[in-house]
């Protein structure tokens, strides 16, 4: 016997319900693209500005541990999306056990970007705290810096709210709360967090590799 | 009760092998000298990237057309930010 999904009043039915919950989350993703935008926009100002500096900058980051951590999120997004999967044909175990993957991989990702700013610091690549470039194009590889922190440092913030988010879902599966019949809270966490990953995937380029011949 | 149907283990592997891959191209692409090309190749990859994630991830390939609406506007609103900023930008320097 499946339980019955409640439904609100202002429904007609659950699968009306489902419709708006997954049309409110993709509005609130379409906020969180002109979110990130505002950063995207200022790194293509500042990039048109001294075009030269970037290309030295962007040799400077950890293009080993950057393109790890990009693999790193890619195989959470599928770990992510197996576990949507899992839920909806109803194999509570499967899911559990794809979304624990998830948000092991979400830490390790968070882990390997802790280790890169540590390694940033050592290199002198801080702005504020230590920052220091020889050569005529020390302020804008210091503007470099700036967005790199901030972006990755923005997105850092997304991931430790998508691991909490995927925490919940696992504890929420645990106690056999979904069934191929109700399953929103995990498509809707699923989304968040695979537009954190798509996110990441524009980071990676024009962070990474703007300049590596 | 609605079925709700779900693609197949395999074609979920399948776009993360595609991921993976494009992920190695772009980044032995970049050691390629290709002058301005470097990165314009990089973003298009990303592109494919992200709309892979989009279309199968996230199921916008058999989405309805008002969530592919509202993913849309999303992107719209982006490209009106980004292109009316470098209408300044792009002609200052």
């Amino acid at each position: 016997m499946t339980q019955a999904v409640i439904v609100a009043r202002q429904f007609d039915d659950a699968e009306q319900q489902r419709k708006a919950s997954d049309l409110g989350m993709w509005v609130f993703l379409a906020t969180e693209v002109l979110f990130f935008g505002g950063l995207f926009t200022a790194y293509i100002a500042t990039r048109l500005h001294d075009p030269q500096a970037f290309a030295i900058a962007s040799r400077l980051t950890n293009v080993t541990l950057g393109s790890i951590n990009t693999g790193v999120l890619l195989t959470s997004s599928l770990m992510m999306a197996l576990a949507v999967r899992a839920t909806k044909l109803g194999s509570g175990r499967a899911a559990l056990g794809f979304l624990c993957a998830t948000a092991v991989l979400g830490v390790a990702f968070l882990g390997i970007k802790f280790t890169e700013y540590v390694l940033d610091y050592h290199d002198h690549l801080v702005p504020i705290l230590d920052f220091s470039h020889p050569g005529p194009h020390a302020g804008g590889v210091e503007n470099f810096f700036y967005l790199y922190f901030f972006m990755t440092g923005l997105h850092s913030i997304h991931m430790i709210v998508g691991i909490v988010v995927v925490t919940v879902l696992a504890v929420m599966t645990a106690r056999r709360r979904f069934t191929p019949d109700y399953f929103t809270p995990v498509e809707l966490g699923g989304l968040y967090w695979h537009l954190v990953d798509i996110v990441w995937i524009f980071l990676y380029p024009l962070l990474y590799l703007v300049s590596r011949t | 009760m609605i079925a709700h149907p779900v693609a197949t283990l395999r074609s979920y592997v399948l776009v993360w092998v595609a991921l993976i891959g494009l992920l190695l191209i772009t980044l032995g692409s970049a050691y390629v000298p290709l002058g301005p090309m470097n990165s314009a190749v990089n973003l298009a990859i990303a592109a494919i990237k992200a709309l892979l994630v989009a279309f199968f991830f996230m199921h916008l390939r058999s989405a309805h057309y008002m969530l592919r609406i509202a993913a849309a506007a999303g992107f719209l609103w982006l490209a009106i930010l980004i292109g009316l900023s470098l209408t300044d930008f792009a002609v200052r320097y």
